[in-house]
């Protein structure tokens, strides 16, 4: 009884006055008075907002309530990275929610225990088509972000073993190939996600670009990426570059490193890539896979590495795999191999009713039949709980 | 239904069990387009809420349709028609129309498509809407295609007559199935042959069933069109016997 009354003191609480029309006269008035006409609708409809928007202080109760992002923090901690379908829903809504689901809380937990003296731990997100890696992976890249960490996001490493059009032979090291169309993109978003960052850290090394370029010792990254983005021919260079002194100077502890690589099955798999002879690339053979590989190595300390392996984008890989060891293979594997995996998987019944609710709210599912018993049941059957299938499903419904 | 419209073929061909004998008028002619189930085969009923009604509930005409049914013989559902709620004859309609070449998994994927751009760009001419406007802003991308096809259908449609020699365009009131087809085969027909080349499909559609929701746009003209033939025409309407 006396759990009850606490519960529900503690949710009218959360409750924001606006949102909740029938409760705005009553919110201010004592809750306890209040306690027979309020219990039976609370415990009926299911909450999908959460006013706590710090993923710090996410926990086990918000399991399967939405968060808000601002758009200006969006803009600046996710330049890309977010999959195309959320940003279409984030533009057609006005607002960024991320639904807080369980992979995502043990991993920021494990995060917020980390010991940064040790070597680097690599976590895996593994699942089916659609149950959420992505999004759980940008819930953790925000955590770091408001932590003030660094991030590293390569949003997805597919887009750097297929369909280039330009392959350069690499400037320094003749037997690899560069892509500075792919890598000034990245550039120019790094840029934009860690601008703080940029002109505290300096380079420790002389760096010389051409015959009348060079970076002195001591300059600042900032410098490097400029030039990264304004001479494209040297992009991938500058982001080998970029990628050593993070390495190195974390270990030093000015600041703590997050590598966030989304598919990162593809370093290890093949390309669609071909020379002018049409003899194909192996990755190792282009050059920004070769400095990632370096990093999602665990010899450094001062950080941590979220990777997510996706058979979406993937290439050679079969439908239905979806297992790290499947689509890793031998050689992924065997270089990951002290990593633990989470498993994220399709939506409880508390996440998927969550998911309804916050679809209701902003008066997503527009077809009549959708807001009735019939329509839930029906949409959880067609779905599976499935959280891209679902969303696809009420797209158009 | 069918037996008005049905074609008849010169021959014999054999009888079997549940074959349409009634409808032929003349011996020794058989129809070449018609159903393989014979008169005495009821529709199937599809909706959930029949079967779901408590035996106690039922009046005595519905236990009696009910009783009357188990000795009757039933044709098969087709595979198109489900017992979902979110099931729309209008759009299944539609989708068909659309199809080409027996690929209904694209046209299902237009359509479907075709409803969330129309939903998206409602929601965003909502927020961009001031607080009095938001009220008259329709999001419903059902509601939306159903005024669109309606707001399309053509009155009055022409009808060629052989008088003397010559084809005249007389003007009839048409049917009501007519009516639809008419405006969901001009919907398609335009958004295939009008479309920019890089456009996908969903977007055009999309573009002109809002336009045709608002009463304007090329398919709303084209229905004027219509009608202002059959006004032009209208001395010729004396030429109708039925």
């Amino acid at each position: 009884m006396l759990k009850g009354m606490t519960r529900l003191v503690s949710r009218v609480h959360k409750l924001d006055p606006g949102r909740f029309s029938h409760l705005g006269t009553q919110a201010p008035q004592c809750p306890v008075a209040h306690l027979d006409n309020q219990v039976p609708t609370e415990r009926t409809r299911a909450i999908s907002r959460t006013l706590e928007n710090d993923p710090a202080k996410h926990g086990e109760q918000h399991v399967g309530q939405h968060y808000n992002i601002s758009i200006q923090e969006l803009k600046t901690v996710f330049p890309h990275g977010l999959p195309p379908r959320f940003v279409m829903q984030v533009k057609t809504f006005n607002e960024a929610c991320l639904m807080v689901r369980k992979p995502a809380l043990e991993l920021l937990h494990y995060l917020k225990n980390t010991n940064f003296a040790h070597p680097a731990v690599r976590y895996v997100l593994y699942g089916e088509k659609g149950t959420g890696k992505t999004l759980s992976l940008c819930h953790i890249i925000h955590f770091c972000a408001k932590q003030d960490w660094l991030i590293l996001h390569i949003p997805d490493a597919h887009l750097w073993v297929k369909n280039c059009r330009d392959l350069l032979q690499s400037t320094y090291n003749k037997q690899r190939f560069d892509q500075p169309l792919e890598a000034s993109i990245w550039l120019k978003n790094f840029k934009t996600a860690n601008e703080r960052f940029l002109s505290q850290i300096k380079v420790q090394d002389k760096y010389v670009w051409n015959k009348r370029e060079s970076t002195e010792k001591g300059s600042p990254l900032a410098e490097v990426v400029e030039q990264g983005i304004m001479r494209v021919r040297n992009a991938t260079d500058a982001v080998g570059i970029v990628l050593k002194e993070l390495k190195r100077q974390s270990s030093l502890g000015v600041f703590r490193l997050l590598v966030a690589v989304d598919g990162v099955n593809a370093l290890w798999g093949r390309t669609t890539l071909k020379r002018e002879d049409k003899s194909p690339i192996t990755p190792e053979e282009l050059a920004l896979i070769y400095n990632l590989r370096k990093m999602v190595k665990n010899d450094w300390q001062g950080g941590a590495i979220v990777l997510t392996v996706s058979q979406t984008g993937s290439l050679f890989k079969p439908r239905k795999a979806y297992l790290p060891q499947e689509l890793l293979g031998k050689e992924g594997f065997d270089t990951l191999d002290p990593f633990i995996p989470i498993l994220v998987s399709n939506y409880n019944p508390k996440e998927f009713e969550g998911c309804i609710q916050y679809y209701l709210e902003n008066n997503w599912l527009q077809h009549e039949k959708a807001h009735t018993e019939e329509g839930k049941k029906e949409l959880l059957f067609l779905s599976n709980r499935n959280p891209g299938l679902l969303e696809r499903l009420c797209a158009y419904l | 239904m069918a037996a008005p419209t049905a074609k008849v073929s010169r021959g014999w061909s054999g009888l079997a069990l549940g074959v349409r004998i009634a409808v032929l008028r003349l011996p020794g002619l058989t129809q070449v387009r018609w159903s393989r189930y014979g008169p005495e085969y009821q529709d199937p009923q599809i909706d959930k809420e029949y079967y779901r009604k408590p035996l106690a509930q039922l009046t005595e005409e519905e236990t009696y349709e009910r009783e009357l049914r188990k000795t009757q013989v039933i044709k098969a559902a087709p595979a198109t028609k489900t017992s979902s709620v979110f099931e729309d004859p209008v759009i299944s309609k539609f989708t068909n129309m659309m199809m080409k070449g027996g690929n209904k998994i694209l046209a299902r994927s237009l359509m479907t498509q075709t409803l969330e751009a129309v939903k998206r760009k409602q929601f965003e001419k909502y927020h961009a809407a001031s607080a009095e406007e938001q009220a008259t802003v329709e999001r419903n991308p059902y509601t939306i295609f159903h005024q669109a096809l309606k707001n399309c259908e053509p009155v009055i449609g022409l009808v060629p007559i052989l008088k003397g020699g010559h084809f005249y365009q007389v003007p009839v009131p048409l049917a009501e199935r007519r009516r639809r087809f008419l405006a969901m085969k001009w919907m398609i027909t335009e958004c295939r042959e009008k479309k920019p080349r890089r456009m996908l499909m969903p977007e055009k559609l999309s573009q002109e069933l809002l336009e045709a929701f608002c009463n304007r746009g090329p398919v709303i003209k084209r229905k004027h069109d219509m009608h202002k033939m059959a006004e032009a025409n209208r001395a010729l309407a004396h030429y109708r016997w039925w």
